[in-house]
């Protein structure tokens, strides 16, 4: 089967970028249908079958990541090589079935998206035939979805299909529809999740203030540390306090007292404090992945449904 | 995996790992209370599903912007032990999700749970929500629910960026109990300004091991503490071996030859033509030492060239 997925299409497949032959639409067609007939079934089925069923999708997927990572590369391939062995042979297949697998991963993603979106129109749908309350919000939500969508694909059909001289890469030639898409895109959604990115400041600073105020020993090592930082930054005061230094040492360059130059401290703090802890908050976080990842592939793993 | 520039060091010991931990898994079988530190984030769960009970507010919980992955996976396990309390108690949830995948397992889970709970009655077909896949987007969203609905404890468990905050401070604003854990490193300090309780590090993957104690995860959790050992451990022997190593003068250093149009890059020895520099012996670098040496093979040139037939262009073709 994988060899199948692996080796039957060609590296590159102009379907959407042509005119599709009528088999490539029945083969299309055919694959909807298995999927959703093998979804369909899969629903049938009791949960504790079904459990067992996607445990095996589980393992076959994993286990081809795992035999991706352990089996050795090919060395120096060309395109038109042929294998030269037994690993070679398997370091061609991997290498040729990994965007296939990728592509079944993606294909499966955007299957549940729709999914997603079944659920925030089911949602909000609900609450404007209710008149729930803030249900106007609703309505702005499914006026934005729709037009997005709408637009969005009015426009990339636009530019993708009827426009093989790229004029629409310069403003002067769009329509209505590029318009409306430039406005909704780069005009409304852009500009709003910049504005939510800036509040972030202002949060930064009601945290900051919550979390320096000097209720423990912990918060007084943030604060002293956080302001010394801060303050090592500060090129006016740095430079004030490493000339009362350099009148401590008399401007010898060995001297110890120069250790305690602002700049030298807060970089003490950061390479020899900072960065050793984050190191080994990532060690324990890669190997709690580690571990959850081995529980996932192997069903150990039986999570919310054992509960 | 490409051992000719990595070595064998990398998967033997990613394999010791994983096996520290499938042994560890293997022998915690049948054993019962096995000891786990405490943990202040996840025994404050119980207070803050109380305080929402009480306060007739809903809980929420966020597993993040990630994609369906471990760490998501470990968020919505935690999730369905918040919602196991909540259900029995009652009290409204609310689970948002940015990612569509996330959001298809977590609807899955938490109907179970209530399902197990003998509570599916109690279940809200909208309790689960997707809220967008964009990152302000969700973080737009969420922050009105919290604001709305007036959360009474919060839960934010899984992969954050930026938005970590937003949420942090709405629900501090509307006074709710926040537990949060990110396993992004960066993000945990905002949690840690702006939150009640903060898993740090590798508290989040220990989380249902805590909160069930099945042996499995328990012994997984061993394991992973194996597994620290080891890897501290070996921090150790570089730092020492390193240490000795590169105050010892160099008389060859080793060199990376450019790769050509047909050969990948190889590595070679250069003796080193001055000793001494400014009256002090050349010392060993970084890229000369023993244990770089492990881990990063001496490539020779005949390494990389390889004897392969060429195949006829259309079966490269059907192929490739």
């Amino acid at each position: 089967m994988i060899e199948l997925i692996a080796q039957a299409a060609p590296e590159f497949n102009p379907f959407w970028g042509t005119e599709p032959s009528p088999e490539a639409i029945w083969k299309i067609f055919a694959a909807i249908a298995v999927g959703i007939v093998f979804m369909f079934l899969l629903m049938r089925v009791p949960t504790r079958s079904r459990r067992s069923i996607v445990m095996t999708f589980t393992f076959l997927s994993g286990a081809f990541y795992v035999v991706y990572y352990l089996w050795p590369e090919p060395i120096n391939r060309g395109p038109n090589d042929a294998p030269s062995g037994f690993v070679d042979a398997g370091g061609f297949f991997l290498q040729d079935a990994l965007p296939k697998v990728a592509d079944i991963a993606n294909v499966l993603t955007y299957l549940l998206l729709c999914l997603g979106i079944y659920s925030l129109t089911r949602i909000h749908l609900g609450r404007v035939v209710k008149k729930q309350k803030d249900w106007s919000f609703s309505v702005v939500l499914l006026i934005a979805m729709v037009a997005m969508i709408a637009v969005g694909y009015w426009d990339y059909i636009l530019k993708e299909f009827n426009d093989p001289d790229k004029l629409l890469t310069k403003a002067e030639n769009w329509g209505g529809v590029n318009y409306a898409y430039d406005m909704l895109f780069d005009g409304l959604i852009q500009q709003m999740d910049a504005a939510m990115f800036s509040m972030i400041a202002f949060f930064i600073l009601s945290a900051a203030y919550r979390a320096f105020r000097i209720r423990s020993i912990e918060a007084t090592v943030m604060m002293a540390s956080a302001i010394l930082l801060m303050v090592s930054l500060m090129g006016a005061v740095d430079y004030q306090w490493s000339e009362i230094i350099k009148g401590w040492t008399n401007d010898q360059p060995g001297n110890f007292l120069n250790n305690f130059n602002l700049s030298e401290v807060a970089g003490w703090v950061k390479n020899n404090l900072q960065i050793p802890s984050i190191r080994a908050l990532e060690f324990g976080v890669g190997l709690g992945a580690l571990a959850m990842g081995l529980r996932i592939w192997l069903g150990l793993e039986r999570g919310g449904v054992s509960v | 995996m490409q051992y000719l520039d990595t070595g064998k060091w990398h998967v033997i010991f990613t394999l010791l790992l994983v096996f520290f931990i499938l042994f560890n898994i293997w022998r915690a079988k049948g054993k019962k209370d096995m000891f786990v530190r405490r943990i202040p984030g996840l025994n404050a769960i119980d207070d803050a599903i109380g305080r929402a009970t009480e306060m007739g507010r809903p809980v929420l919980m966020v597993p993040g912007l990630g994609d369906l992955n471990a760490i998501s996976a470990q968020a919505i396990n935690i999730f369905a032990q918040v919602t196991k309390t909540a259900a029995q108690f009652g009290t409204p949830i609310r689970l948002c999700c940015a990612n569509a995948a996330v959001f298809t397992l977590a609807q899955e889970t938490i109907r179970d749970v209530y399902q197990q709970q003998g509570q599916i009655e109690r279940y809200d077909v909208d309790s689960v929500r997707f809220v967008s896949d964009r990152q302000f987007a969700f973080a737009a969203g969420v922050s009105g629910m919290i604001h709305r609905e007036k959360c009474a404890a919060t839960f934010f468990l899984g992969e954050f960026f930026a938005e970590s905050l937003i949420f942090a401070e709405t629900a501090n604003a509307v006074g709710a109990i926040q537990v949060a854990g990110s396993t992004q490193t960066v993000q945990t300090p905002f949690f840690i300004a702006a939150c009640d309780y903060v898993l740090i590090g590798d508290e989040f993957y220990a989380a249902s091991a805590y909160l069930t104690r099945e042996p499995v995860l328990v012994g997984s959790l061993v394991g992973q503490d194996w597994s620290k050992i080891v890897v501290a451990g070996l921090i150790i022997l570089g730092f020492v071996t390193n240490s000795v190593e590169r105050s010892q003068p160099a008389t060859q250093k080793r060199v990376d030859v450019d790769a050509t149009a047909d050969t990948e890059a190889y590595t070679t020895w250069e003796d080193v033509s001055e000793p001494w520099e400014n009256g002090k012996p050349v010392l060993k670098r970084r890229q000369d030492t023993w244990l770089f040496k492990q881990f990063n093979p001496f490539i020779e040139q005949e390494d990389v060239i390889v004897e392969r037939e060429q195949r006829q262009p259309a079966e490269a073709g059907e192929g490739s």
